[in-house]
């Protein structure tokens, strides 16, 4: 790549908002640059950066998954309820990402097999899971978790939260996956044209089911992280994040389209946002306003994403 | 008999290519005027340019004696020429009669569309012609083609049409409804609407047409009366002396054959079919679109099933039921549309080629070797000469011949040993053309069993060992390299029955 086309890219740019946002920030506020901040803002974003890694993928094949925010719900219930049970760490674990699979491996066998569109079935996942909560929880919240659990969200190793230092590993490990693995292949074929992947030998419906199935594990990990951050959980637990995660790839450069995107861009979207949302606390500046400047942004990046696009679908 | 519709000298280039050389062309109110030629021929282009959808390069039209521009297909509809294409462009959802009055509604004074006037006019048009119209209110999506194309001929009349195209209106009717569509245009002629029928049957129009337009390479080869003209004479027309310069081949290297087909049938697509195919030879298949063609190939590479016969695969009954199955066997299918199933626009050169097999390429921990990848790919861009700046260049931005060999590359790729190729050089010029044919030779003089359907019969005289014409779903027509001639693949392709090597 020459660095013409480096500066083109889209990473560029969002690198550039990036830089361009922390020194307002860190000018307006005096709390941006602390430490207690610094960290609080990495933490909060592991979570997103891993939900972003399944999310790009699905929305790289052509889909979307708007049902996240739910499974990050319940999968810190379930967290959280054998939490307070006192179960050993590594159960506990395996039951949080469980129970992301279960239902990224539902969405996906409803959009592979029955065909159906995916925006359809995860927004009824969103619901039906939402509803479940409910059930669950009666209302109630989970508080008083247990510290041992609380190091994957508050430690931190050289100076760096341990869930962010996940979250890099596994970016590391799905860019690597999605470059070099038959099926990551498979994945960017899917998105750029689905009728010439299936005549080119292309298992069709085992990689929609791997896409969503494996946001849902994802996800069910980033519900253990956010128990583990926050110590409570309650039944409105994820609302709203699938916007987030959306946000984070769509203005990292994949296209709503389909057909491209990294995941290293959606990291730097998930930072954008995360970055985003936090000065705008530190400014005091109303909630409300976020979802504006949020939703925004997605607007502005789709709309150039589809005006450039029409010169490439043929 | 006046003449309603006189083309002048229109001439129409794509890219190089002229489809249209000076075509001169006269339609008088009252008759059916036959419009005949092989793909290719210009009759297309010809039709669109008299429909408004496309603009010639050169020359003029009249329309009842006046110069006119028709440059879109609502402008000619406005004028009075209406044209009912093969499949009918409908609107499903909607009923038969808001199709007819879609964008001219009859209006009350105030402004609400008055459903009633519409449904008595329509139920007007429908008397008008003799024809039943209980099926007025139904959505078109649940009316059978024939219908349709009745539904399509009462909006021409709405519109008061002085012109009425019809695109090979029976290809998909059935007995019954061909029938009826003559009466109708039996009907059409003597109010005075003067008829555009173009049809590859020829017995057809020997029925229902007063004279005859033969059209080759974009001239008008012959306008006839139909009295004094017979089906040789349009046929010879039709072919021409085509300068068709074969290429050497060597045929077949073995008895055994590779792939044998044995009465394959589907409903609705095609029956009975049975060939062989043999290593080292280049088996042509030629046919007019919808043959049945396209649907056996994609059969046999497991995109379809067939309701009964076999495909035995080196002397195996075989039963592919995903292109992946019948790639594990090593046969491989260049797709007839290289954008709809061919081409991953947004991804590089390397990637599109590598698809394919991958699976081949695997190191340790199953990752792609990127350098054995980026070796193959480059070699392909060398011996296919595909013309990009490296293997990273998304496909989109390359012409569409280097695209083409993009998409054969991917299939090469694959080592097969049988190897489909559907219209293998459709949209590339000339120079990728004769390019992409010295390869295919190349490949079957390397033993490989191929496969080519071709709509142009150059291509198919030029390349095949041995041709077999396909019309309407059935093998009507096996000719040998040395005994095919443009007449008589013609005629099998139009649909008399020649088969005259069975084997």
């Amino acid at each position: 790549m020459s660095r013409g086309q480096f500066f083109r890219k889209r990473e560029f740019t969002v690198l550039g908002l990036i830089v361009v946002l922390a020194i307002i920030f860190s000018l307006t506020t005096e709390r941006f640059l602390s430490v207690s901040n610094l960290t609080n803002l990495l933490v909060q974003l592991a979570g997103t950066a891993i939900s972003a890694i399944g999310m790009t993928m699905v929305i790289i094949t052509g889909g979307i998954d708007v049902s996240v925010g739910s499974i990050l719900g319940m999968s810190s219930v379930v967290a959280g309820k054998l939490l307070m049970a006192n179960f050993p760490v590594v159960v506990i674990l395996g039951a949080a990402i469980a129970t992301g699979l279960l239902f990224g491996f539902f969405n996906g066998s409803l959009v592979a097999y029955g065909k159906i569109p995916p925006i359809i079935v995860t927004l009824g996942m969103l619901n039906i899971i939402r509803s479940l909560l409910f059930q669950l929880l009666g209302g109630r919240w989970i508080s008083g978790v247990p510290p041992a659990i609380r190091v994957i969200g508050l430690g931190k190793w050289l100076g760096i939260p341990i869930s962010m230092w996940i979250a890099l590993i596994l970016i590391l490990f799905f860019t690597y996956f999605l470059n070099s693995r038959p099926l990551g292949r498979a994945i960017y074929a899917v998105g750029n044209n689905i009728e010439a992947a299936r005549v080119s030998g292309v298992n069709l419906t085992r990689t929609i089911l791997f896409v969503y199935a494996l946001t849902g594990m994802l996800v069910g990990f980033a519900g253990l992280i956010y128990v583990a951050r926050t110590g409570i959980v309650q039944t409105n637990t994820g609302t709203g994040f699938e916007l987030e995660v959306i946000a984070a790839v769509v203005l990292g450069g994949t296209s709503i389209l389909g057909g491209k995107g990294t995941i290293v861009g959606s990291l730097l979207g998930a930072f954008l946002v995360g970055i985003i949302k936090n000065g705008m606390v530190l400014l005091n500046v109303p909630a409300l306003s976020e979802g504006l400047v949020i939703g925004a942004l997605i607007l502005i990046s789709v709309v150039i994403d589809v005006v450039r696009a029409r010169g490439e679908r043929i | 008999m006046e003449t309603v519709l006189e083309v002048r000298g229109v001439s129409k280039s794509f890219g190089g290519v002229q489809a249209l050389k000076g075509v001169n062309f006269a339609l008088r109110s009252g008759e059916v005027h036959a419009l005949v030629g092989e793909n290719g021929a210009g009759k297309s282009t010809l039709i669109k340019i008299i429909s408004g959808a496309l603009l010639p390069d050169r020359g003029e039209i009249f329309y009842l004696d006046q110069p006119v521009t028709i440059d879109s297909p609502r402008k000619a509809q406005e004028m009075g020429i209406s044209t009912v294409y093969q499949e009918p462009l409908v609107y499903n959802e909607l009923s038969a009669v808001e199709n007819i009055f879609l964008g001219r509604e009859i209006r009350k004074p105030w402004g609400s569309i008055d459903w009633k006037a519409q449904e008595e006019k329509t139920k007007a048009l429908f008397a008008s012609l003799g024809l039943p119209y209980h099926f007025l209110r139904e959505p078109m999506g649940e009316l059978s083609v024939g219908l349709q194309q009745l539904v399509l001929i009462a909006k021409a009349l709405a519109y008061e049409s002085k012109v009425i195209i019809f695109d090979e209106p029976t290809a998909i009717l059935t007995e019954h409804e061909t029938e009826r569509l003559f009466d109708i245009i039996t009907k059409l002629r003597m109010r005075g609407v003067g008829i555009i029928y173009i049809s590859h049957r020829l017995e057809e129009i020997f029925r229902i047409a007063d004279r005859v337009t033969v059209m080759r390479d974009g001239e008008v080869r012959g306008v006839f009366s139909i009295g004094e003209v017979n089906r040789d004479r349009i046929v010879e027309l039709m072919a021409g002396r085509l300068l068709v310069e074969a290429i050497e081949r060597k045929g077949k290297k073995s008895d055994a054959p590779l792939l044998v087909v044995e009465n394959l049938s589907k409903r609705g697509r095609f029956s009975d079919v049975s060939f062989q195919v043999f290593p080292g030879e280049i088996l042509g298949f030629f046919g007019l679109v919808g043959s049945g063609r396209t649907d056996i190939v994609q059969t046999i590479f497991g995109l379809m099933r067939q309701d009964s016969g076999n495909i035995i695969y080196q002397g195996k009954t075989v039963h592919f039921s995903s292109p992946e199955e019948a790639m594990q066997s090593d046969i491989a299918y260049l797709p007839e549309d290289r954008k709809v199933q061919g081409l991953f626009p947004i991804l590089g050169v390397g990637y599109n080629i590598s698809i394919t097999f991958l699976k081949e390429i695997l190191g340790s921990f199953g990752v792609v070797r990127e350098k054995k990848e980026r070796n193959r790919g480059e070699e392909y861009v060398r011996r296919l000469n595909i013309k990009t700046p490296n293997l990273k260049t998304k496909v989109y931005s390359l012409s569409g011949g280097n695209q083409q060999k993009v998409v054969i590359a991917k299939w090469l790729g694959t080592t097969p040993r049988v190897l489909i190729l559907d219209e293998p050089t459709r949209g590339v010029d000339v120079a990728s053309k004769s390019e992409i044919h010295n390869l295919i030779a190349h490949l079957a003089d390397e033993g490989l069993g191929i496969v080519m359907i071709s709509s142009e019969l150059p291509e198919i005289l030029k390349m095949s060992d041995r041709i077999v014409v396909m019309h309407e779903g059935k093998i009507t027509g096996v000719f040998d390299r040395a005994e095919a001639t443009a007449e008589d693949v013609i005629r099998a392709a139009t649909g008399e029955r020649l088969i005259s090597v069975e084997r």
